[in-house]
């Protein structure tokens, strides 16, 4: 709606360009909030054959006030919400009473996501968020929800055009959705886990509702056949079951999170991620943010040959928010997650290669001392076996011998896992500078590998412990503003961790560093 | 590994201020030390009074588990904290070591310093000291340094402050 029909990128000094309000199909999306509420209570009534209870009408009651409350602040806010965009900013007024206006210089808009949930889908809107510079708590984030698509995309565009838009490279799609990347979706613990979380938040919908599931006639019998079969089949079956229905589910969630995934240069300088079925997302990353990228291997994924990848990059929210924006590839063929990685960072990726690849271009790591796998050794059999051979051991003592044999079981099957989980813990450690990244990996039940700009570390932290000092090992931690803000090398050589750190960022550490004459004594040095 | 001799990282050069060895025994005083021998002497004069035949095996319990370490705690804690604590204004960054068994060194470039926070808590007030706090643009890439007397801390970040308008930096 900017009267602006000549002269595109020049900026003048016009007079300030009119207020525009929010789609006002946004109420709809509000009045969505009664959906809820009208939805249990339907649910209700076919459950229980349209008798519903006083409790159950309380109950309803009160839900359907709090989301009356709910659209009608959804009513208020859109009617005082207004936005433009001038030369320089981008400025939102709201508020009821105490009037607020924000303005965000253009300048410092650093990311901007559209993001639409069915609802929204439905109305033809979407909701824009500008993130600006600074990182977790410090990060400032404008919200209009919402606006219908094409506005929103033209305002995209508007806030992030003062990027250059040079020469993108040649082909500016990093990566599309493929349909044979699924068979990685269900190698996850989530598979199992997921289903008892689902099968907990159903049951305590139903009592909430007023129906308690174990009153149910078929859940009875289905409980009393389950006893009474033969437990060394139903239990594996039972299991078996578990498994599938959590594939399933793994797979489902894949297909909405991933359903038309598409990961781009949408010019030189911005890295765009688009991607859901019933909710879309579309996360857009300003290069100049983009601090690196993490490849992530998780035990079951790694042992299936995949991995995904995530970016490090600032303005993407407080650290949940980043969790859950900063995906780039899902779980996918390691090849195609070295690929993703690669051109993300526009270098190649420093891969330090893995037993199920050939080596190629990889870096070598510089591994850890010897104690640091000892350290993880000692650490898993401490937390891993020990509590478990303890309490097993102790109740067996007091009550039933059974219990004995079960510790020395547990003990004797949870002692090479753990060992076993030590060792490739410690094969995962590894350190190295490769060009303009550092790289550092860590990490047994997830392995990341973590490929950072070297002029993005902000602090280093040397720390240390008793453990730690006696074994002559220290940990390393480069703080970033971006994702996860610290970056750990865990138990390095404690000779090595300053020379290391020196080399990786010139120039910060020198003034504090001591090089010990060959031969002589450290201390004589002053 | 190297033909180099690996350079290592010497500890900060000046020291806090002594009075901090009052501050942080006073600190371990009122939040852990006094607590805990205030409970076990409410345990024990409990014991006294209504269970007497306890005491034999609850008055050494109450030893080992609370007394000592509170007294241990009161006794380590200031003078290994004060043998860590140290900080150092370079030329091109800030560098502070802190903890006592748990110990960590941080350096940050001055170019990366978005703010400097001076902070006087009410317990430091009385031994004259201060706290001052040097952020960067990343959470975990803040400096600590307490335990300053005033004028120290006072001078610190007015320093800071100057060093950081001479070193061109985005504070991204």
């Amino acid at each position: 709606m900017s009267a602006t029909p000549t002269a595109p990128a020049t900026p003048v000094t016009a007079p300030a360009p009119e207020w525009r309000r929010l789609s006002p199909r946004t109420l709809l999306v509000h009045c969505g909030w009664l959906v809820a509420p009208l939805g249990s209570l339907l649910l209700t009534a076919l459950a229980t054959g349209g008798r519903i209870t006083t409790g159950a009408w309380f109950t309803l009651g009160g839900i359907g006030a709090a989301f009356a409350l709910a659209t009608l602040a959804g009513l208020v806010r859109w009617a005082r919400t207004e936005f433009r965009v001038t030369g320089e900013n981008l400025e939102v007024r709201s508020g009821l009473l105490t009037r607020r206006l924000r303005s965000v210089p253009l300048r410092r808009v650093r990311t901007v996501d559209l993001t639409a949930s069915p609802v929204h889908r439905l109305l033809g809107v979407t909701v824009l968020r500008a993130g600006t510079a600074g990182s977790g708590l410090r990060a400032g984030e404008l919200s209009l929800e919402a606006l219908p698509v094409a506005e929103a995309e033209r305002l995209r565009a508007e806030l992030l055009a003062r990027a250059d838009l040079g020469a993108a490279t040649e082909d500016p799609v990093l990566a599309r959705i493929s349909w044979r990347w699924l068979r990685y979706a269900p190698l996850t613990f989530w598979v199992v886990g997921g289903v008892f979380a689902a099968g907990g938040s159903a049951y305590r919908a139903l009592h909430e509702m007023g129906i308690e599931p174990w009153k149910l006639g078929f859940v009875r019998r289905a409980f009393a056949e389950f006893g009474n079969g033969m437990l060394w089949l139903t239990v594996p079956a039972a299991l078996l079951a578990v498994i599938a229905l959590g594939s399933v589910g793994a797979v489902v969630l894949y297909v909405e999170n991933w359903w038309g995934y598409r990961l781009e240069w949408s010019d030189a300088a911005t890295l765009r991620v688009r991607r859901g079925l019933l909710t879309t997302r579309s996360v857009t990353i300003e290069r100049a943010r983009l601090r690196g990228v993490v490849l992530r291997e998780p035990l079951l994924l790694r042992a299936g040959g995949g991995a995904t990848v995530r970016a490090v990059a600032g303005g993407l929210g407080n650290k949940e928010e980043n969790r859950k924006r900063s995906g780039l590839l899902p779980p996918a063929p390691r090849r195609e997650a070295v690929r993703v990685a690669a051109g993300t960072l526009r270098a190649p990726f420093p891969d330090p290669g893995s037993e199920l690849t050939e080596r190629q271009d990889g870096v070598r790591l510089t591994a850890h001392p010897r104690a640091a796998l000892r350290r993880r050794r000692v650490r898993g059999l401490l937390y891993g076996v020990l509590p478990g051979t303890a309490l097993a051991a102790g109740l067996g003592a007091a009550f039933t011998p059974v219990l004995l044999h079960v510790a020395w079981g547990y003990a004797v099957v949870a002692a090479p896992v753990a060992l076993w989980l030590a060792r490739d813990a410690y094969r995962s450690l590894g350190h190295g500078i490769a060009g303009e990244h550092l790289v550092l990996r860590s990490g047994t039940f997830s392995r990341d590998t973590v490929a950072l700009r070297r002029d993005a570390v902000a602090a280093w932290t040397f720390r240390t412990s008793p453990f730690t000092r006696r074994a002559g090992l220290v940990t390393l931690t480069a703080a970033v503003a971006a994702g996860e803000e610290a970056y750990r090398v865990r138990d390095l050589g404690a000779g090595a961790a300053p020379g290391f750190a020196a080399a990786a960022t010139p120039g910060i550490l020198d003034e504090f560093l001591v090089r010990p004459e060959r031969g002589g004594d450290p201390a004589s040095v002053t | 590994m190297g033909e180099h001799a690996a350079p290592l990282l010497r500890p900060p050069r000046h020291r806090v201020d002594p009075r901090a060895r009052s501050w942080w025994r006073a600190q371990a005083l009122l939040a852990v030390s006094g607590p805990l021998v205030l409970t076990a002497v409410a345990l024990g004069a409990l014991s006294a009074l209504f269970f007497p035949g306890a005491l034999p095996w609850l008055g050494p319990l109450l030893l080992v588990v609370l007394v000592l370490p509170a007294v241990g705690y009161l006794l380590v804690m200031p003078r290994m904290r004060y043998a860590v604590h140290a900080w150092e204004l370079g030329e091109k960054a800030v560098y502070a070591a802190g903890g006592w068994c748990w110990q960590q060194r941080r350096i940050a470039p001055l170019s990366r310093v978005q703010t400097v926070d001076t902070v006087r808590g009410p317990v430091q007030r009385r031994f004259g000291l201060a706290t001052v706090t040097v952020t960067t643009a990343s959470t975990a890439g803040d400096i600590k340094i307490a335990g300053l007397s005033e004028a120290d801390a006072e001078e610190l970040s007015r320093r800071i402050g100057e060093a950081t308008q001479d070193v061109p930096g985005d504070a991204t």
